[in-house]
Order: C-alpha cells, then sequence, then structure tokens
C-alpha cells in the first residue's frame, strides 16, 4: 500500500515537472517540424521529423558570428567579473575598510535597478564616447553588471573560510598574494563556480544592453532572435523554434550538471544549501 | 654592464645612496609595497571602483543632470536646465500614474501567484529524495527560469495563436470558440502574466525547498512524537525556521518582477491599448523609441528610486536573517 502510494506520489512529481517542460518541449518539437507542419491545424504530434530548419538557420547570413558574440562575450565579461571580484570579496571580506557595508548594498543595488533605467545613461555616454557597438565596450558594461553578484556570492564563501589558514600562511612567511590565490582562492571554488555559471547565464541570455549599446558587429543571439524573427510580413516560426532550440540548451545542461549551485546562483549568495 | 650604465664610481656612490641597495632593491622595494597591509585594502578594491566609477556613477551622475533638462533628440532644440519641470510633468502625468499602478498591480499578482504556487510546490516535493530521476525532473522543472526571455516571449505568441496556437486547438477541442488572449484587452494582461508565472513560479519553489531543507530534522521528529497539529507544527517548526529563506525569495522576486521589460515588450508590446503596458516599457519606449531624454531620465530617476527602497527592505531582511543565524 504504501509502496502503491509512493509511485503514484513520484508519477505526481514527474507529471508536473513534465507538465512545466511542455512549452519547451513544444518549442524544441516544433524545430523539426516542415515549414508547413509547424502551423497545422490540427497540431501535428506525428510528423517526418527533418533537419532542414537547423541547415537554413546555420547557413544564416551573421548567424554563427551572434552565436559567436554571444559565447565570447559571456565568457569574457564573467571572467574578468569574478577576477576584480574575488579581490574586492576578500578585501571585504578580510579588512572590513570603512564603509563596507554601504559599497555591498550600492553594488547589489546595481543589479537590482530596472535595466531600462540604468541602459539609458549608459547609452548616451557610449554614444558620446564612441563605444557604441564595440566589443570591448559592450563586454565590460557586462563585467560591470555581474561584479554585485559576483562580490555578493563571493563575500559569502570567504567569510567562511577561516581566518587561521591566513594567519598561518602569513607567520610562515608567505605573502598576502599568496594567502588570496593559493590559499584562500582553492577553498572558494564552489562560489567561483556558482559565480561563473550564473553570471554567464545571464549575459547568455541578455537582450536590451545588447540591443541598445550593441549595434550590427556586436549583436548577440537574443537580439538576432527579436529582430530577424519577423519575414514576409509574419513571424518565421521556424527560424524562432529553431534557433531558441539551439540557444536554450546550454543554460539547461548547465543547470542540469550544476545543479547544487543552483540556489546559491539564483539568491546572489544570500541563501546556501542545497535542494 | 651595471658599471656603463651607473657611470663612473662617484656616480654610483650618488645612486647607491639614493636607493640604497640598488636596482635588486627597488625590485624588492615594488614587492614589498605590493604586500604593504597599509595599502593592500585599496589595490583590491581598485579594479571594482573602476569599474563602478565608470559604469555606474559616471552614468548616474549623466541621468541625474539629464532629468533637470528639457531635451529631446527628435526636436533639435539644445538641452536647456528646467529645473524639476520634467520630474512635475511625470507627477502630473495620469499616463505614467496609469503605467506605475499597472505595475504594482503586476508585481503583486505575479509575486502573489508565484508565492502561492512555489510554496505549493515547494511542500510537494519536500519528500522527493527517492524520486527516480530526481535530478532530471528538477532541471526540466527549473528550465523556464534560464531560458532566453526573447524566446520565451517569442514563441509563447504561437502557443496563443488565435489559429495555430496549441492552447486553442485544445479550447476548440472541448468545444468553446477561439479566444485571441495576447489581442484583446480583456485578457492579454492575464496571458502575459501567465507566462511570467510559468517562468517563475520555479524560483520559488526553490526557496521554498531550501527553507523548508533548514528546519532542523530533530525537531520535526519531536513533533511527530508529540503529535502536534500541523498547523502548529506548520507555525512553530517549519515557519520559524524557513521564514527569512522565503521572506528573502519574495523580496527578490517582487525587485525582479518590477523590472519586466523583455516578455511584454516580446508579447504585446505593452497593447492593445496600454493594458500591458508596464512602466519600464514606458521608460523604453520614450527613451528609445521617442527619444524624448530628458524626461526619461527623470522617470529613470523615479523608477531607480523605487527599486533602491525594496532593495534596502531585502537588505533590512537579510541583516535580520544574519542576526538570527548568528543567535
Amino acid at each position: 500500500m504504501s509502496n502503491l502510494r509512493q509511485t503514484l506520489y513520484h508519477a505526481l512529481l514527474w507529471l508536473i515537472s513534465l507538465l512545466f517542460f511542455s512549452p519547451v518541449a513544444w518549442l524544441m518539437l516544433s524545430s523539426f517540424k516542415g515549414r508547413n507542419d509547424i502551423l497545422a491545424v490540427p497540431a501535428k504530434l506525428v510528423f517526418t521529423p527533418t533537419l532542414d530548419n537547423y541547415v537554413q538557420l546555420f547557413e544564416r547570413n551573421g548567424f554563427l558570428q551572434q552565436l559567436l558574440n554571444s559565447f565570447i562575450m559571456s565568457v569574457a565579461a564573467v571572467i574578468v567579473a569574478v577576477v576584480v571580484s574575488f579581490l574586492a570579496a576578500f578585501c571585504f571580506s578580510r579588512f572590513k575598510p570603512k564603509g563596507t557595508d554601504f559599497l555591498m548594498f550600492l553594488l547589489l543595488s546595481v543589479r537590482m535597478l530596472p535595466g531600462t533605467a540604468v541602459i539609458l545613461p549608459v547609452y548616451l555616454m557610449y554614444v558620446a564616447f564612441g563605444w557604441k557597438d564595440s566589443h570591448a565596450a559592450l563586454t565590460l558594461f557586462y563585467a560591470m553588471f555581474s561584479i554585485p553578484f559576483s562580490v555578493w556570492i563571493l563575500k559569502g564563501f570567504i567569510d567562511g573560510v577561516s581566518l587561521r589558514f591566513d594567519e598561518t600562511g602569513l607567520v610562515n612567511g608567505a605573502s598576502w598574494w599568496h594567502v588570496i590565490f593559493r590559499v584562500v582562492l582553492p577553498q572558494v571554488r564552489p562560489g567561483l563556480i556558482a559565480a561563473f555559471i550564473f553570471n554567464m547565464i545571464f549575459v547568455w541570455n541578455e537582450f536590451l544592453f545588447d540591443y541598445i549599446i550593441g549595434g550590427r558587429k556586436t549583436a548577440n543571439v537574443p537580439v538576432a532572435l527579436a529582430t530577424g524573427a519577423y519575414a514576409d510580413g509574419g513571424v518565421d516560426w521556424a527560424f524562432v523554434s529553431t534557433l531558441s532550440t539551439v540557444y536554450l540548451l546550454p543554460p539547461i545542461i548547465a543547470i542540469y550538471v550544476f545543479q547544487r549551485y543552483l540556489l546559491v546562483g539564483m539568491t546572489f549568495g544570500t541563501v546556501r544549501g542545497e535542494v | 654592464m651595471q658599471s656603463n650604465r651607473s657611470g663612473s664610481p662617484a656616480s654610483r656612490g650618488l645612486l647607491a645612496a639614493m636607493h640604497p641597495t640598488g636596482q635588486a632593491g627597488l625590485t624588492a622595494r615594488f614587492f614589498a609595497l605590493l604586500n604593504d597591509r597599509r595599502f593592500l585594502p585599496l589595490m583590491l578594491l581598485t579594479p571594482v571602483l573602476v569599474f563602478f566609477i565608470i559604469w555606474n556613477t559616471i552614468p548616474l551622475l549623466w541621468l541625474l543632470g539629464l532629468s533637470f533638462q528639457k531635451y529631446s533628440l527628435t526636436s533639435g532644440d539644445d538641452p536647456a536646465f528646467t529645473g524639476f519641470a520634467n520630474y512635475l510633468e511625470i507627477l502630473g502625468n495620469s499616463s505614467v500614474w496609469q503605467d506605475l499602478s499597472r505595475t504594482f498591480v503586476w508585481v503583486f499578482l505575479s509575486v502573489v501567484l508565484q508565492t502561492g504556487l512555489g510554496v505549493a510546490l515547494g511542500f510537494l516535493f519536500w519528500g522527493s529524495h527517492k524520486l527516480p530521476g530526481r535530478r532530471i525532473a528538477l532541471t526540466l522543472l527549473f528550465a523556464p527560469m534560464v531560458l532566453t526571455p526573447v524566446a520565451t516571449g517569442t514563441f509563447f505568441r504561437l502557443i496563443y495563436d488565435p489559429t495555430f496556437g496549441i492552447l486553442n486547438q485544445v479550447i476548440r477541442a472541448i468545444g468553446l470558440p477561439s479566444v485571441d488572449f495576447l489581442g484583446q484587452s480583456s485578457t492579454a494582461f492575464w496571458a502575459v502574466l501567465a507566462v511570467d508565472t510559468w517562468m517563475w513560479t520555479p524560483f520559488l519553489m526553490l526557496m521554498t525547498l531550501a527553507a523548508l531543507g533548514s528546519v532542523p530534522k530533530a525537531e520535526l521528529e519531536a513533533a511527530e512524537v508529540d503529535q502536534l497539529p500541523w498547523h502548529q507544527r506548520l507555525r512553530l517548526i517549519i515557519l520559524h525556521h524557513g521564514k527569512f529563506i522565503l521572506m528573502l525569495g519574495v523580496l527578490l522576486r517582487t525587485i525582479d518582477s518590477f523590472k519586466t521589460m523583455d516578455l511584454v515588450l516580446q508579447m504585446t508590446k505593452g497593447g492593445p491599448g496600454s493594458t500591458t503596458n508596464l512602466v519600464a516599457l514606458t521608460l523604453y519606449r520614450q527613451s528609445f523609441e521617442s527619444f524624448n531624454l530628458g524626461w526619461s531620465s527623470a522617470l529613470a530617476v523615479i523608477l531607480l528610486l523605487i527599486s533602491i527602497a525594496f532593495t534596502s527592505i531585502f537588505i533590512f531582511v537579510l541583516n535580520l536573517k544574519r542576526r538570527g543565524d548568528a543567535a
């Protein structure tokens, strides 16, 4: 009896998970349909799968460049952000300079502000300085936007590393830099991973900033999706579904592989634990 | 080689006097300086401060300055200082108030719906440790959070489509007339809210699971032994331990929900009429479609202040939690 109950319970949980995933599954399914099958009424669950949409997507002008833009900008921005944030987080955690709390608050509020309000002055600044549509300038802005989150996560983790490690190192003649990079850094690896993964997902999915302060050269895939979805007076659903399927696989794989870090990642490191 | 550079013995002596240990000493002193406890904090902070000043302080001052000016890219007039005129115009503008109140309704409904559903799902998944394929099931469940909002918004337009959309096909199959969910003002707001709820319920569920995970097992077992009624268990044990994590989740969602922009831009562009026009979208349009920069800057400053107020509440609760953890 209790076994049956457990089976039913597990079936219910799986049903809920699949229900939540069903729109995504529908999207993925659509990407393998021929152009006529996508808009078929009644909708086709059984159809002849085709890879035509994928072939067309990868042959599309500029697509590989946009995919590369997404990838390079998210990786580069996050590497810069994590390095810079690690140093700052070490400082906040160990030296607690005056105004630490206030600075941490300021940093966090950067991430809490509405994107539209943040990007308006940055747009004016970029136009004035001629930084628009530049990979480096866009990447550095993304880095700035990834810093608050990384500082918060890493400070939490560095706080958890006992001061005795630092003291032992310093007493034995190690330099501060040795303590920072060789003693503390290896112990906050989970924090580094969480900061990496969740900022990467953020930059990977980001649309508005690239759309406003980027341009043709630096367009990432979300921008390509938003601007390229319309063709012949309607939405090109084959393009939308295929592009989305290709693009959402990395984040989904990331939350499967790094599920342990999901909680830390989604809460700026303010909540720890596993699910 | 050394003597070549330093010249005569006399000048070498002078150099030695200026730099007591010569070239090698300079490097050593440089490293000593790098390692100096007095300068170290500043050195560690400099990169962050540089980033913060260039990409935050300067733009924000710029924004503040513009918000006191009459400045529009479309009019061709030079910017002119007008004091608080933009702010007064916004405060007296009924359509901005409508957008703001619509946004607060949006925030309230999305947070309440998502918290309700998320908490329910969290409790449901509480005992799921033996679920076969749990990691895959949770990945599927959490997937909506990490999808590109642009892709989600666009694709849901196909799902909601009155003719081709799968949702309307189901509705027709059970004998009801098609509904143009995104095209009519009575349903558009709710249709977008449903997508937002689909995206973010998993987040509140994640927070609920974390909150439940923070409840000590021993206390629950003791309650079992004492046969404490369920409402007392909930109040005295579960809420007592889990409330802060849950509150942080609700606050994070509130802050994020206030920023919603991508989704409505993709799904409805604020329409039909202005029924789904959230204030972040108003700001977007005034800035980047009408190029009404002075006015937009003032609105941006107002939105920034609202977000900072939310963030302060978040920090306040966070500090309460820290104090609670330490005690």
